[in-house]
Parts: C-alpha cells; structure tokens; sequence
C-alpha cells in the first residue's frame, strides 16, 4: 500500500511539478513545431507516452544488468539511443503493417521521438540520478503523461492564438515562447503540492 | 561468472541492439504505406522544429 | 569543381548569421533553454557541441561513399553517439564541474537535431573541408547565440558575472553590476529562459519585418518613377506624333 501511494505521488510530481517541457525543458522541439492542432499533438503525445514507457522498461535493465557487470557503464547513451531508435523503428513498422487507422493518425510522428530529447533524458536521467526501478518507471509514466497534458493544452492556445491579433513581429514563435513563459508561472505554482506529504 | 563473461554478453547484445536497428529501419522503409494514408500532409507549412527528412514537415525537401 | 572566390568564407559565416541554427532555424532549443542560466555553462556547452558536431561531419564526410543509402540514418546516429560519449568522458575526466553542471544535457546532444540535420543535409553530400568550415561556422553561430541568451539571463537574475566556477582553470571573479537584492530572479528559473528567446525572436522578426518593408518601400517609389518617365516618354511621343499630324 505504502508502495503504491509512494508509486502515485511520484508519477503526480514528474508529471506536474518536474513537468518536462515547462520545468525540465526536454521535448522543445516537438512541442513548438508539431502543437497547432489538438488532435494532431495528442496522436503525438500518446506516442510520446508509448515509447518512454517500453523505453523505460527496457533501458533500465540493460544498464543495469548487463552494462554495469560487465564494466562498460560509458557505453550507456549508444545503448539507449539504439534502443530508442529501434523501439521506434519496431513499433512504426507494427503499426503501419498491421493498423492503417493508427498509421493515419500516428504514422507521421513516429521517426520524429527518435529525436525527441524527452526519451533519451528520462532514459539517461534515471540512470545518472541511479533511481531504483520502480522510481524509474514512475518518472517514466509520469514524464510522459506530462508531455501529453502540456502538449495537448497548448495546442489548444495556439489555435487560439491563430486567430488573434497579435503585433506583426510576435505572430508564430515569438508569442508562443512567451505563452510557455506564462505557462511556466503557473507550474511553478504546483512547486509546493506535495510539500507536506512524505515521499 | 567471470567479467569476460557479462563483457561478451554485453556486446553481444548491443551488437543485436544495432542489427536489430538496422533491420527494422530498413524494413519500415520498404513497408510500403498503407491504403488512404499516401496523402497525408500536415497543412502547417512552416514547421521547422527539426530537420528529420522522414518528416512530410520537413522544409528542405522541396528545395533539393 | 569550379567554384566561386570567398566560398569557404560565407559557407563558414552562414552558420553564424543567415542560417544561425538557434534564432533562423529554430533548432536544439532543448539544450538552448536549459543551459543558459550562466554565461559559462552556455560556453561550455557551446564548444562540446562544436567538438561533436565538427568530428560527426568530418566522419560522416569521410564514410559518405561508403555507407549505403539505405542505412544512413542509423550510421549516423551511431557515429554520432559515440563522439557525444567520447566527450562526455572527457568531460567528466578533466572538468567535472561542469560535467556536473551541464548533466544529462552532455548526453542529450545526441538527440539534437542540429548534429543529425547538417549529417544528413551538408556533410553527406560534401567534401571533408567544406563540411569542416560548415561544421564550424554552424557549431560557432550556436555558441553565439547560447551566449547571447546566457548573458541576459545571467544579467538580469543574478545582477552579476561570475567567472571560474565551471571552467576552475581560470581565477574565480565575480562582477557584480546590479547590487544585491534588486536582481529579478524570475530570469535564472524556466519562466525567464521562454521569455529570453521569445523577446530575441520577436526582436529578430521585427528587424526583418522592417527590412522587408523599406526593400518593398523602395521597389515601389522606382516602379513609380517608371512608370512616371514611361509615362513621360509615351506623352512627348504621343505630342510629337500629334504635332507631325498637324
């Protein structure tokens, strides 16, 4: 029970108080160029989550058991971003043999995480930080879950920011960036969420 | 077992890891894409978020 | 191969100005946002990423006739792995500080699109020098712009400069411009670097905007004064038939 709340509380904290893009800036990439359409960014999301998931999972022994006894822990980032790659790969040619409704929605994202900074550093950074694997499965869940969210909602203010009229020098990026900023402000009000509960 | 042991294993597979890479990457490439998707475009004309040339984002590939 | 005199010297400054792979192209904004906060750790991080970039395209140049089509990517994200490792070592072996300041972010360059970009655009279809001096010139533009956000961000959340405590070679100075207390430390923390490279952006786009529009703004006052002397011409010629008429 202590175990599940502690497994909770981890995923709510890397989600919202570490989120990744707004606290921990990994994923900048996609979340600026691919969120301007909702559905769009949550057919990236949902694929984000997928991938660091299994990643997670499978990078996490790896080091563990097999890099570090064999004394060879440096070769952590080649392992994990062929890892990565291959994951990709796989789950790419999966989906577009087998699923063309998924391949319509999510085809075009898939070779895009490969890239995505969000899954090597969750990888990379659980294993620098020497998380159990439980921690690390929830830093996992948690990081993903909140690329999906953040994603999400800002796709939804950028169509609203389409539409609005903004100064000529800050249509498209520039206005953008500064509604992370803003975003970034009310994240940081999360900081003391779990302030009281022992983690 | 010995060090040499996990090292020999560790190689093994993180040469796997590579063919296994390799594979799938070429594999994926000669899926052919499926019915009703050969078209799809995302209508944003400008993405520039990355230069990965899969991507139907991708600036360049006009140009070249 | 003919080529034009004063190549190598803009194909090195394009990475540098018109194509800056931070402020043009938008690219490698993770590590642009997280490792700005001190003027040194943008330094540092600028120069790790020049040392991969310039020795993934030296390769990636060498090997472009010897890797398959089929197989580049994965190549490349394998040449380019293994130099982020052989920094990230180094690193960690001779400035641990900050190996300990940059962190997951050394690692991370892997993943940077600039690297994976230029290996597939410039050093796959070009000789060894010339994707040399692009490898420079591009590596060179990011440092700049890294610093650039650094020095803002630095300036304004701490008020001050302070050298030596990544790069612990050189003596420990502090320049403290902004006295204690007044600093906005909003600049040091995640809000201040979107703000940062939002207000370098919009900058940017302004001076464009006002380029094009003085270029536009010329082009039309001559198309004016074209069509003013055609104007002109067709008049005097037009009085001159007229008079022959008479």
């Amino acid at each position: 029970m202590q175990i599940m709340i502690s497994f909770l509380l981890a995923i709510l904290s890397s989600m919202l108080i570490d989120n990744v893009v707004l606290s921990r800036f990994y994923g900048i990439c996609p979340f600026l160029g691919v969120s301007r359409k909702v559905k769009s960014s949550f057919g990236m999301g949902i694929a984000v989550v997928f991938v660091i998931v299994l990643a997670t999972v499978i990078c996490w022994p790896l080091y563990n058991f097999v890099l570090v006894p064999a004394g060879i822990p440096f070769m952590d980032t080649v392992a994990y971003i062929l890892v990565i790659a291959s994951l990709v790969q796989l789950v790419g040619l999966f989906i577009k043999k087998y699923s063309p409704s998924l391949y319509k929605s999510l085809g075009i994202y898939l070779p895009l995480i490969t890239t995505n900074c969000a899954v090597l550093g969750v990888a990379q950074g659980n294993t620098d930080q020497g998380l159990c694997f439980l921690s690390s499965l929830a830093n996992g869940i948690g990081t993903s879950i909140g690329f999906l969210l953040i994603i999400v909602v800002f796709s939804c203010i950028r169509v609203r920011l389409e539409s609005s009229n903004v100064p000529k020098a800050f249509k498209g990026l520039p206005i953008a960036l500064i509604v992370a900023a803003i975003m970034a402000i009310a994240f940081m009000g999360l900081q003391g969420l779990f302030a009281g509960i022992q983690l | 077992m010995s060090k040499e042991t996990y090292l020999i294993i560790a190689i093994v597979i993180l040469v796997s890891l590579l063919v296994t890479f390799i594979v799938s990457f070429v594999l994926y490439r000669r899926t052919p894409v499926p019915k009703g998707c050969e078209h799809i475009k995302i209508s944003e004309e400008n993405c520039s978020s990355c230069s990965h040339e899969e991507c139907s984002f991708y600036k360049g590939k006009g140009e070249e | 191969m003919a080529r034009e005199k004063g190549y190598t010297k803009n194909n090195f400054l394009k990475g540098i100005i018109i194509e800056n792979p931070l402020f043009v192209s938008i690219l490698g904004t993770c590590p642009a946002l997280a490792t700005t906060k001190t003027v040194e750790a943008a330094i540092g991080m600028g120069i790790l990423f020049t040392i991969v970039l310039v020795c993934s395209n030296i390769l990636v140049s060498l090997l472009r006739k010897l890797i398959p089509e089929e197989i580049r990517t994965p190549a490349y994200i394998v040449i380019i792995a293994t130099f982020v490792t052989m920094v990230k070592m180094l690193t960690n072996a001779f400035l641990p500080e900050l190996y300990s300041t940059l962190g997951v972010f050394i690692s991370l360059i892997v993943v940077n699109c600039i690297v994976l970009g230029r290996a597939e655009a410039y050093a796959s279809k070009n000789k060894v020098f010339d994707s040399l001096i692009d490898a420079l010139g591009m590596g060179v533009g990011y440092t700049l712009a890294l610093i650039s956000m650094a020095i803002f961000r630095e300036f304004l959340g701490t008020g001050a400069f302070s050298f030596g405590k990544v790069f612990t070679f050189i003596p420990e100075v502090t320049l403290q411009i902004i006295p204690k207390g007044f600093e906005l430390s909003l600049f040091q923390t995640p809000v201040g670097a979107f703000i940062v490279f939002g207000v370098i952006l919009v900058v940017l786009a302004f001076i464009k905007n006002r380029k094009a529009e003085l270029k536009e703004n010329r082009a039309r006052q001559e198309r004016l004064k074209k069509q003013k002397e055609a104007a002109a011409a067709a008049a005097a010629a037009k009085s001159t038939a007229e008079g022959g008429n008479k």
